[in-house]
């Protein structure tokens, strides 16, 4: 039978492997990637507490409701700004933005 | 019906946010200067609602919670936004964008920060915390012909895109460990249940996610450039209201939701303070942008802001609150002064300060008082600030604490004296001429320098009204 | 337990079994002469392709893309909302109103500031 902890196990990983693309990879829309993987563990670990700590509320599931939404406009706005760099200057690779040091 | 009266001030500032987008499309791009006008007036209008509603109370449909202490810091953000809106009058218009967008954002920031004070539920929290992130991201970004800000943008973006993301999972586990989302519940479910390692998991991950908008060591890295490539004004308004408005809402979820934890992370916060005012106040000695100086002091101010919470009493908590009050009038007043000087010469530099003093005495004295405020010297209102902060931990027996704080003000002094010392003692460069201010950015500077010297030495009524807004998280 | 798996099984064999099949069906009763003339070209019965298909999109491409996802997404809203709309009432038919005024105010600045023309 599945379990809580199947589910839970399922978002950690996802969690994790989210953060290591966001943190290891140089390309900004590869992080973002990466951040979109870590918020859909989140929704994982929501919607699986709602099923079975809460089945006859529906509060994990709106706010995975929010997160999706959320998650978009913080891709639509990264997106956007990725666009403006990569306009002046042809590339997306973060170890390039270095006019201010790190 | 619910009690909506409650709700005046976000609806009013949301209606000034979307009426001021459309008002952009409306009136011709010519005309747009009085849009700054408009919202300069608006947020004047509802700050005096917000301090008229200072003693409501009430929850809101189970979840938004409107008290004193939420109110006093939505009374701080509306003078931020109003000293940024003042602020930006040239600086706007010399990038010569769309206006009314830059306003409109502005003040869909300060509604984040205000949902992000009040909410007393997970869902909104986490809402009005993006709203704010968001938005700051595109004005960070706003000056499209700089590649700097452009690329401040993007950092702010990613960085704050991860760590919302691990703030969120921190939710996730609160919210599966306790079952409910409401701060209130949560705290009673957690004070039954006692303590499980996925609470303590999520607890960890929720206060890394608070540190990193604090910018507290060691989450601090992405301030400095995005300090520095954003515009002037807007650095100002990220580094004093972001951060009050992420200090309210950890002191409500932290205060709120997880009482009966404190001894767990009442232990990481003082490693989080010790951190951040050691490394924040040694790192800004070398600097030699006024940006990235003030945004090193403004990570070392947020070690003093933490000891507040670390000190978990309502003195601690007052203290926190009436902090980050005049901390909105020091280092507003510093931005100010830079963006009057950014205005005229167009640089940054500490070493093109050089002689400030007789270009211009009006700017000169507002960046000397504000880093004399910020470094904590008497009579300024910072003193008063620090004194409140250091006496909530020695009321603890932190006093080794205190006395770390006490030395690195002290570390302070000599950066902030440097930026004096050019100012007042160097020679201004061959052909400079006076600075130009306009009109309302001298009236906005005249205001916070005497603002900064009233609540330095006659600061009671202010920290009454902060003491009294922190009983809340102390009653049963 | 095992026996459900059983009858997922069941269904993959049968599934892959009638793909097989129909493509069995098919190279037996095609005709056998090589191709020629308009079978050749990328499409059978459609325009001639014109210049190379590796070429950059234009920017505003992307700025459709963009505006696209936002309208999408929010619209997820809706549908909690029109399952429960007879439980939920007058209140959240006025506070989805108000939602979906705000969105049409972002549609308006779009359109305005000219995120929806091709140039």
């Amino acid at each position: 039978m599945i379990t809580l902890n199947h589910y839970l196990a399922v978002g950690g990983l996802l969690f994790c492997i989210g953060l290591f693309g966001a943190l290891a990879k140089r390309n900004a829309i590869a992080v973002l990637m990466g951040i979109e993987l870590m918020l859909n563990a989140v929704n994982i670990n929501l919607v699986a507490f709602n099923h079975f700590l809460a089945p006859d509320q529906v509060t994990g599931q709106i706010f995975a409701i929010f997160v999706i939404v959320v998650a978009a406009a913080e891709v639509a706005v990264g997106l956007a700004l990725v666009l403006n760099i990569y306009r002046r200057r042809l590339d997306s690779n973060i170890d390039d933005l270095d006019w201010l040091k790190w | 019906m619910a009690n909506w009266h409650l709700l005046t001030v976000e609806i009013l500032t949301a209606a000034l946010g979307l009426g001021l987008l459309a008002l952009g499309l409306l009136v011709p791009h010519s005309d747009r200067r009085g849009i700054a006008y408009v919202a300069t007036a608006g947020l004047a209008g509802i700050l005096a609602v917000a301090i008229g509603m200072r003693e409501a109370s009430g929850v809101v449909l189970g979840g938004y919670v409107i008290d004193p202490f939420g109110t006093y810091f939505k009374i701080l953000f509306l003078v931020a936004a109003m000293l940024t809106a003042v602020c930006s009058y040239d600086y706007v218009e010399k990038m010569g964008l769309n206006q009314a967008e830059y306003y409109a954002l502005l003040i869909l920031a300060t509604l984040g920060m205000m949902i992000l004070a009040s909410s007393g539920e997970l869902v909104s929290l986490y809402t009005g915390l993006e709203l704010m992130t968001i938005t700051f991201c595109i004005l960070a970004a706003y000056h499209l012909g700089d590649a700097k800000s452009a690329e401040a943008g993007i950092k702010y973006l990613l960085l704050g895109a991860m760590s919302s993301a691990i703030f969120l999972y921190g939710l996730s586990l609160v919210y599966g460990s306790s079952g409910t989302t409401v701060i209130r519940e949560i705290g009673q479910q957690v004070a039954t249940r006692g303590a499980s390692p996925a609470l303590l998991l999520g607890t960890i991950f929720i206060l890394a996610g608070f540190a990193f908008k604090v910018t507290a060591v060691p989450f601090h890295m992405w301030s400095p450039d995005v300090y520095e490539g954003a515009p002037t004004p807007v650095t100002g308004f990220l580094s004093v209201a972001s951060k009050a408005a992420a200090f309210a809402a950890l002191v409500r979820v932290f205060f709120g939701a997880l009482p009966d934890l404190h001894n767990f992370w009442v232990q990481l916060f003082i490693a989080l303070a010790v951190l951040t005012i050691v490394l924040g106040n040694l790192v800004a000695i070398p600097q030699t942008n006024i940006k990235r100086l003030l945004a090193y002091s403004s990570i070392a101010q947020a070690g003093y802001l933490l000891l507040g919470i670390v000190s978990f009493s309502v003195l601690g908590v007052g203290a926190v609150a009436y902090y980050a009050m005049l901390y909105v009038f020091g280092n507003m007043g510093a931005f100010m002064a830079a963006t009057a000087f950014y205005n005229n010469d167009g640089s940054d530099e500490i070493k093109d300060y050089a002689g400030l003093a007789r270009r211009s005495p009006l700017v000169a004295a507002l960046m000397l008082f504000s880093l004399l405020s910020l470094a904590g010297i008497p009579p300024m209102a910072g003193f008063v600030g620090k004194f409140y902060l250091f006496m909530s931990i020695i009321s603890r027996q932190y006093i080794w604490l205190a006395i770390l704080g006490i030395l690195m003000s002290m570390v302070s002094v000599y950066y902030y004296l440097l930026v004096a010392k050019a100012m007042y003692l160097g020679n201004p460069p061959e052909g400079s001429k006076p600075l130009q201010v306009a009109p309302g950015l001298q009236v906005a500077m005249v205001v916070s320098l005497l603002i900064l010297f009233i609540l330095g030495i006659y600061p009671t009524p202010l920290t009454n009204y902060a003491m009294n807004s922190a009983v809340t998280f102390f009653m049963p | 337990m095992l026996q459900q798996y059983g009858i997922i099984a069941v269904f993959l064999v049968g599934g892959a079994a009638t793909a097989v099949a129909a493509l069995a069906a098919n190279w037996l009763l095609r005709p056998k002469k090589p191709p020629e003339g308009d079978k050749l070209a990328t499409y059978e019965c459609g325009l001639e392709t014109q210049g190379p298909t590796w070429i950059q999109f234009k920017v505003s491409y992307f700025l459709y893309a963009l505006v696209f996802l936002l309208f999408d997404v929010e619209t997820v809203f809706l549908y909690p909302w029109a399952v429960q709309f007879q439980a939920l009432g007058l209140f959240a038919f006025a506070e989805m109103i108000i939602f979906i005024g705000i969105l049409v105010l972002g549609l308006w600045y779009a359109w305005k500031e000219g995120a929806l023309k091709w140039l």
